[in-house]
């Protein structure tokens, strides 16, 4: 009969591709069970959205079948997403275990549909999806969402409307229609602290926030106020939007924000009749740049007037056409932005945390 | 990207009772007296704005003031609480360590 011992050295093997240590290193493997010769674990991953989950599985299968006596392997796949070390000292935001802004260094270049179909795509790889509109000059999750209620107040905070398996909060939420806002630093401040702190979120494992463009105050606010997983910055394929998202990059920089990622919104275009693929422009832009800077590339989305459509009658991408090529890229991002911050994570647990007793 | 790495401090801590001491990863090890760290609050009440003038009068200040607690601010940054109630400052690593320089009593471990 195999040992524990047997099945444990077989499975070190097996090395994460994004984390580079084997899984038991890694602490994935969990419940071992023998019996006779069949063997029975569970591998407990840091997100259910991992992008070599089937990979990582076969692996597991077939380094258990190699040991002598075996001849039944069973290998369940279960996954735990761990919190930002940063903030697992904090209390700011209880429940929540990485936050993850998208930005861009100018407007219009899809934030908000990229931030609302990776949440949804998130949230159908089984994690727990929270997002967070803090766009309060222009607040389009609510659209983007499909969501006409209002929230309301639970005990311990307003309770966020769920659409499409994602707890959405947003500025929208609180603003009549037409209403012109005007706000200054210490407005912002507070109501991202309202935000954070005045939600019942309950147990998240990504809180995306669509941040608004540029680098302003709530920038500021939200890099000062909570530990950050990293951040995502969206950008077009165009020079001189990359020049901007640029700009976006050094500001996180500055707030000690890691950035997990560049991703590359209306990046080419598919015809809707023949399904050739066509680059308007120069496709590939935000791919170098990442390069350059040093940085993941996390994907492209291709420019699909679906997605526009999609979008405006409240219906993300992700659900209504999931087979579309602009959906599919947004799985894969998804894969690949949880895949980042478990890296992060990973890293962050390896290196030593400022200590401080005072 | 590759920015300047800057060293980050590895622990923050008493070096008696009133005065803070930082243990930084380059080695160098940092005692910052209480008051000195209070005068040098980068808060925009203490410091205005737009032209960087220092708007915290010394005399202001109690001699005995001293941090009650001390806590981190995202991954950059550290936040204290004041005995005098004052808490609005945000010292970020580049900040103490800048200051590091111009103080007496520092000594280097390696
Ligand atoms: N890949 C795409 N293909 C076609 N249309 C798109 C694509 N991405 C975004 N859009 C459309 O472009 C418009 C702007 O997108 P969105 O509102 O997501 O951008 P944003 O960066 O959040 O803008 P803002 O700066 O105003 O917040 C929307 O009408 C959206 O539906
Ligand atoms: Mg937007």
């Amino acid at each position: 009969m195999p040992t524990e011992d047997q099945v444990l050295q077989a499975l070190r093997q097996v090395i994460d591709p994004d984390l580079h240590r084997d899984i038991v290193t890694l602490g994935f493997v969990k419940d071992v069970a023998i019996c006779e010769g069949a063997v029975k674990i569970t591998l407990e991953l840091t997100t259910p959205a991992c992008p070599v989950k089937d990979r990582l599985k076969e692996e597991a299968e077939q380094a258990i079948r190699s040991i002598p006596g075996v001849d039944q392997v069973n290998v369940k796949m279960d996954a735990q997403v761990r919190p930002t070390l940063a903030q697992m000292g904090s209390m700011m935001i209880p429940g929540v275990r990485n936050v993850v802004p998208i930005g861009s260094g100018k407007g219009g270049v899809g934030k908000s549909t990229v931030s609302a179909n990776i949440a949804v795509a998130l949230a159908q790889t089984g994690a727990r999806v929270g997002l967070m509109d803090a766009d309060v000059y222009g607040p389009s999750i609510p659209t983007i969402m499909g969501i006409t209620d209002a929230p309301k107040p639970g005990e311990k905070g307003i309770i966020p409307i769920e659409a499409y398996g994602v707890k959405v909060i947003s500025m929208g939420f609180f603003l009549k229609p037409d209403q012109a806002v005007v706000w200054r630093g210490p407005m912002l401040t507070k109501m991202i602290d309202q935000f954070l702190g005045g939600v019942e979120w309950g147990e998240i494992d990504y809180l995306i926030v669509d941040l608004p463009p540029g680098t302003g105050d709530i920038h500021l606010s939200l890099c000062q106020r909570i530990p950050l997983s990293g951040a995502a910055i969206v950008s077009t394929p165009q020079d001189v939007a990359l020049q901007v998202a640029q700009k976006a990059v050094i500001m996180f920089n500055q707030l000690k924000t890691p950035i997990l990622g560049l991703i590359e919104n209306m990046s080419y275009f598919v015809c809707p009749h023949c399904g050739q693929r066509e680059n308007i422009f120069d496709t590939g832009g935000a791919r170098r740049a990442a390069g350059r800077m040093n940085l993941p590339f996390l994907g492209e989305i291709p420019l699909a007037t679906r997605l526009r459509e999609t979008s405006d009658s409240g219906r993300p991408i992700v659900v209504s056409d999931p087979k579309s090529p602009a959906a599919v890229a947004f799985q894969q991002i998804a894969r690949a932005l949880a895949a980042q911050v478990s890296i992060r994570n990973a890293e962050e647990t390896a290196a030593e945390p400022v200590k401080i007793t005072f | 990207m590759a920015t300047p790495q800057i060293p980050t401090p590895v622990e923050i801590g008493r070096a008696n009772q009133h005065d803070v001491k930082i243990r930084w990863n380059d080695g160098r090890e940092i005692i910052y007296p209480a008051r000195r760290l209070r005068l040098a609050c980068p808060c925009a009440a203490c410091v205005e704005e737009m032209t960087g003038r220092r708007m915290l009068v010394e005399s202001a200040v109690p001699a005995e003031v001293h941090p009650l607690s001390i806590h981190a601010v995202g991954r950059y940054a550290i936040q204290i609480l004041w005995s005098d109630g004052h808490q609005t400052g945000i010292y970020t690593w580049e900040r103490l360590y800048e200051m590091a320089g111009q103080l007496p009593n520092s000594k280097i471990e390696r």
